[in-house]
């Protein structure tokens, strides 16, 4: 699992647990039966057909990356220094040079806000755009992109999706929450559970076992799917496929499909260009990310553990003298390949890449050097999929501790993902018991700026 | 400023006591005095409180959170009137009340909107609540409190509702110390637990349901919050009549009156038809797995299925109970819920612990007896096993969460910050206990430190020792272990055993009486109390014994009702009109598949045949867990969402090594079977029966004619058998306890 773990916590099962609010009541069956409010003419006109967020775990210091305060007393300033961008202006952390040569192609938002200081809470709110309750747990973005995607993929009857799970995460989903909320737990992200750096990478259980081909893989298949139909028609409450075997049998028996996670067909200065080694490197996550965008997986999250820093924030530039693969040169060299590379391949208009974590983190270093929790006001770095890039929305104020102008919510930025993925923020869905929940939050205002 | 105010307060005191009459005297500050008789003052305390808490001024999410909001902060839904008379009126300088212009305090300002509120507008200025508010300052914004409230009284409790469309009034009425009483609905928060479900009406405190089953109101009126129960029939009367749909049931001659009449009660009033009940065969697959975690083997099935004896299901239930298998796989349920092994370094621990535990299920100990030993337990926890008890969490706060929610069934956790506000529980009550445990010193010797002490946040002194809803101990006790186990098993304590019972009916039926099963609390009530509460005299009178009540669930009607859902009660998921199907859980699931395929499966360092079920170590070396999924015990394993990724374990049964890696290998029951050969036929009716526990039905046969060769030699289908058998360890039936 994760090589870090974050400061002690609130665990999610403990959490889901307080209260206990669990809809009681009869269910109304089969979620699939359901009456659902699916408009027909949901037709925002949006360029992202995939996204690729960069989930920074821990909560990742505003001051260190995306909005250092040059100008503020030492002990907020710290320890990193200031480079300008390629747009004039903006100016962003030291340890950031490649991002900074293409800042043209991002949009930052310095004026995030959320009350939830703690690890698990923050998750939840910036993953799903709602504030965490113990009645629900809501869907993270890629449950409910894929969920729309395969409601879609329906209707339009036939346009088979690709054999590729459509949530995809990289090299595991976070801890803190199952992903897939009140959605079928098809939505739930397939972790591809190794680490993409390391030098003999596969995704496990994906080639047929010795002995077995296709011809008795399908006919495994459809002794169960008979087996399965038999118990079921006495029942009058049962579905009678296994659609988790019938994903899984998709997959195996896709070789286009399966090659998404052959990262060694990439020439060695592609891999070389993200950045290979190292305990922090991101570089080959980012780049599976890419070989899955290219095959038209709608949503990865590339997970980069490690942000949680407590102590001595300079670590992220620097872990010893000669290790160039902490955390944030790690960063700025997997994020301007991908960024570059999507960009040469004309995949940058179509993919919306977002860069967050939880919260920021606490304007003032703490005696240990590093900074804790401050969800009062932190960045968001978007780029491509119909972003404007170039430019700064909203601001902190002097010692990076509230916003200045224009308070964006995690809920304003769910709804301004799911729009510029072309989802509608104000669709409803169903829990499986019926309740209607919008997609994003009533109250969340899409962030109009961002849409080029 | 501050000293004006608090001559005007000194001043207005002094006007309302005694000079009521005197006009004289500054009208401008007392433009109302003639209100301000003693039966008209605002009661900060049971006027004002509730209308905080009516509009969720100090809900968690407003000002009520441990924070507050926007510098202001209240105590959560009112929880502390004084602490929140002082937020109000003394702090930010006073500025919240202004008595020379009362409409001009911001406690009136901001909720109205009037001014810039983070909350926008909760109230409107006309309303009576912005009246009360003003009145109040008027009144010189005093810490009144006329009376106490006793308790309040809701109406309805408990109602059928026959009609959807019928607004259902709702009523609640303050009790109070001096025997008045009051009409409080105004001022009664009502929250429905799904709002899916119901409808209130604030204006006209009605409620409609919006679909038929059984669902719960909340009424909430200062810190009393009480259930309200509302059940609309599932179908209508001339849809169903149980009797006439009723199939003819087996009835053992033993079977259970109170588990039966009172499910059947529920069932009636919702009009919901029963399905019918299972074959011999079914019931002996059934209670095999719920009572000793295997599936029968094909002699079992063969023998149970000849045997004519009538008292064949008695017989097998008893012979079950006294199995070394139902000690093996309750010894492990009970792992579970003690979490033996959540710590990762003490696994010397966790085996000696283990040990202990299969000893007391061994010799069928008494519940209260086990309670008894973990909690009084210190000594070297490598050599006495209930030590470890102390071992499993970290620190004493931890300890008397795990502790509650283990042996009470209830979750203080929430009053650790702030009182319960779902529940009875104060932060007396979650702190008492932790002084209790933080005399227990968690070293590898567990040992009493008299000294140790921890502080209470409220008071910020040294907690007393507390039972929990029950009595404070002397601040001086060194232990308090002795007095909190005796409250425990005391045959009236209201928690301990029927937190168990509970437990054993979701071991045994798939859901829990009261769900989730640590969550204990008025406003969470049972399904069937009446039922539970039966159940649990009946468990205190037999001595705590396990046994005799998964006995009786055993041979009731209910427990032998068919899973098979008919349309009109295919959406029951908690009135047992069909019986619930139960996942097999990792361990049991890993070693069915052993079982039928004959050939064991290795876990860690354990000895070849060893069974999942009986590894003491949750974190045992074992890729077949890691598929199936694990219960670290870090945190509970009830209520466990931790479903694995359902694609990845299907990825795994086609591709990995759990099923194909033995399937047909030599001394696999299959090669067994090919060697000795036995024709192909008869090798699926074999497999039915190991993996199925039943015979195949003619369609079964007609379909595996149609891809086996029955004619040819075993040998020469092998690959199609092996598949054949790889898709019955696959399918929902092998895979769930129907």
């Amino acid at each position: 699992m994760d090589t870090y773990k974050n400061c002690d916590g609130i665990h999610r099962r403990d959490f889901i647990r307080i209260g206990g609010l669990t809809a009681l009541g009869l269910g109304l069956g089969d979620f699939f039966l359901m009456q659902r409010a699916f408009a027909d003419n949901n037709t925002i006109t949006a360029k992202a057909k995939s996204c690729i967020l960069i989930w920074l775990d821990g909560g990742p210091s505003h001051l260190e990356t995306f909005d250092p305060k040059p100008d503020a007393p030492q002990e907020v300033r710290g320890p990193l220094r200031t480079i300008a961008t390629n747009v004039t202006g903006i100016h962003i952390s030291e340890c950031l040079e490649q991002t900074a040569k293409i800042m043209d192609k991002f949009a930052i938002i310095r004026s995030m806000t959320s009350p939830l200081g703690e690890h698990n809470l923050g998750t939840q709110y910036l993953m799903t755009g709602y504030k965490p309750t113990p009645a629900l747990e809501y869907p993270a973005f890629g449950a409910t992109v894929a969920y729309i995607r395969s409601q879609i993929s329906q209707k339009s009857n036939g346009d088979a999706l690709s054999a590729l799970p459509p949530h995809i995460a990289v090299p595991n989903f976070t801890g803190e929450l199952s992903g897939n909320g009140y959605l079928p737990s098809a939505t739930r992200p397939f972790s591809v559970s190794k680490d993409p750096k390391s030098r003999d990478f596969k995704v496990r259980d994906l080639d047929f076992y010795e002995g077995i081909d296709l011809t008795r893989l399908s006919r495994r298949k459809q002794f169960v799917n008979a087996l399965n139909e038999f118990s079921n028609a006495k029942d009058a409450d049962s579905s009678t496929t296994d659609p988790e075997l019938e994903r899984a049998y998709n997959l195996i028996t896709s070789p286009e499909a399966k090659s998404a996670f052959s990262l060694s067909e990439e020439p060695h200065d592609v891999r070389q260009r993200y950045g290979q080694g190292g305990v922090n490197g991101i570089g080959h996550a980012c780049l599976l990310a890419r070989r899955l965008v290219e095959r038209g997986v709608p949503f990865i999250t590339v997970n980069h553990a490690g942000w949680d820093t407590h102590q001595d924030i300079f670590t992220l530039k620097e872990r010893y003298p000669t290790d160039q693969n902490a955390h944030l040169p790690s960063l700025d060299r997997a994020l301007s390949a991908l960024i570059q590379d999507l960009a040469d391949r004309r995949l940058l208009d179509e993919t919306l890449v977002v860069v967050m974590g939880e919260f920021g983190r606490t304007p003032k270093i703490n005696p240990q050097g590093g900074r804790d929790h401050w969800p009062n006001v932190f960045s968001v770095m978007l780029a491509g999929g119909g972003v404007q890039g170039g430019q700064i929305i909203g601001s902190s104020d002097a010692l990076g501790e509230f916003p200045k102008e224009r308070p964006i919510t995690p809920s304003d930025l769910a709804a301004s993902i799911y729009t510029l993925l072309g989802i509608d923020p104000s669709l409803e869905l169903h829990t499986s018991d019926g309740r209607p929940v919008r997609i994003a939050p009533d109250e969340a205002k899409v962030v109009s700026e961002l849409l080029a | 400023m501050k000293a004006i105010q608090i001559i005007i307060i000194a001043t207005l005191l002094y006007l309302c006591g005694y000079l009521v009459q005197n006009e004289s005297f500054a009208d401008e500050y007392l433009t109302h005095k003639s209100e301000t008789d003693t039966y008209d003052l605002v009661d900060f305390e049971n006027d004002l409180i509730p209308i905080f808490t009516k509009f969720g001024c100090n809900a968690g999410a407003c000002h009520g959170s441990a924070a507050g909001r926007g510098e202001f902060k209240l105590s959560l839904f009112g929880g502390n009137p004084s602490a929140d008379y002082t937020a109000i009126v003394r702090q930010l300088a006073g500025r919240r009340v202004n008595l020379i212009h009362p409409e001009q305090s911001l406690v009136i300002l901001k909720p109205t909107a009037q001014t810039s509120h983070g909350g926008g507008q909760v109230l409107s200025e006309d309303e009576e609540a912005a009246q009360l508010l003003r009145k109040w300052i008027q009144q010189g914004a005093l810490y009144q409190s006329l009376r106490q409230l006793e308790h309040i009284e809701i109406s309805p409790r408990k109602q059928i509702v026959s009609n959807l469309q019928q607004p259902i009034e709702l009523h609640a009425t303050a009790i109070y110390s001096d025997n008045t009483s009051k009409d409080v609905t105004r001022w009664t928060v009502f929250t429905p637990e799904d709002i899916s479900a119901i409808e209130i009406d604030v204006s006209t405190a009605t409620a409609k349901l919006n679909r038929p089953g059984r669902h719960i109101i909340l009424a909430r009126y200062l810190t009393e919050v009480v259930p309200i129960e509302l059940i609309a029939p599932i179908n209508d009367d001339n849809n169903t009549n149980n009797q006439k749909k009723k199939e003819k049931t087996h009835s053992t001659s033993s079977a259970d009156t109170i588990i039966d009449v009172e499910i059947q009660k529920l069932l009636s009033i919702l009009r919901l038809p029963i399905s019918g009940s299972i074959d011999d065969v079914s019931f002996l697959r059934r209670v095999t797995l719920d009572l000793t975690g295997r599936i029968p083997t094909t002699d079992a099935v063969k023998a149970f299925n000849k045997n004519s004896n009538t008292q064949k299901r008695e017989i097998l239930v008893d012979e079950l109970l006294e199995s070394d298998e139902f000690n093996e796989y309750w010894t492990l349920q009970f792992a579970k819920l003690l979490r033996i092994g959540a710590n990762e370094r003490n696994t010397q621990g966790a085996s000696v612990y283990h040990n202990w535990l299969s000893n007391q299920i061994r010799d069928g100990v008494g519940y209260d007896d086990i309670a008894r030993s973990v909690i009084l337990a210190s000594g070297d926890s490598h050599e006495i096993g209930p030590a470890n008890f102390y071992r499993t969490v970290n620190g004493p706060r931890e300890q008397a969460e795990f502790m509650s929610e283990l042996f009470m069934g209830v979750r203080l956790r929430c009053a650790n910050c702030h009182n319960h506000p779902l529940d009875r529980w104060t932060q007396d009550d979650y702190h008492g206990l932790t002084a209790i445990f933080a005399k227990i010193e968690d070293d590898q010797v567990v040992k009493v430190n008299p000294n140790a002490e921890v502080i209470h946040p409220a008071t910020r002194e040294k907690a007393v020792p507390r039972i929990p809803g029950d009595k404070f101990l002397s601040i001086d006790v060194t232990d308090g272990r002795d007095d909190l186990v005796e409250w425990l098993t005391n045959p009236h304590n209201p928690f301990f055993a029927k937190a168990i019972v509970n437990r054993l009916w979701k071991a045994m039926m798939g859901r829990g009486l009261v769900e989730p099963v640590d969550d204990f609390r008025s406003t969470n009530p049972a399904t069937h109390p009446e039922l539970l509460t039966a159940l649990t005299d009946d468990f205190v009178k037999h001595r705590y014994d396990l046994k005799q009540t998964l006995r009786r669930i055993a041979l009731s009607d209910v427990y032998a009702r068919s899973s098979h859902a008919l349309p009109e009660n295919k959406s029951d998921d908690r009135f047992y009109s069909h019986a619930l199907k139960k996942t097999l859980s990792p361990e049991v699931l890993a070693d069915a598949i052993s079982d039928v395929i004959g050939i064991p499966d290795s876990y860690g360092n354990e000895p070849l045949g060893t069974r999942a079920v009986s590894l003491f170590n949750p974190n045992t070396e074992s890729d077949a867990l890691d598929i199936l999924g694990r219960c670290s015990r870090e945190t509970s394993c009830e209520n466990s969402d931790e479903a694995i990724d359902g694609l990845q374990r299907k990825l795994h049964l086609f591709n990995g090594d759990l099923l194909n890696a033995r399937i047909g290998v030599q001394n696999s029951r299959l090669n067994k079977l090919i060697s000795d050969n036995v024709t192909p036929k008869k090798i699926v009716t074999e497999f039915y029966i190991s993996a199925l526990s039943r015979y195949p039905t003619d369609s079964d046969i007609a379909f595996w004619q149609q891809h086996i060769d029955f004619n040819a030699s075993a040998n020469s289908q092998r690959t199609i058998l092996e598949d054949m058998v790889w898709s019955l360890l696959t399918c929902n039936e092998f895979v769930t306890n129907h």
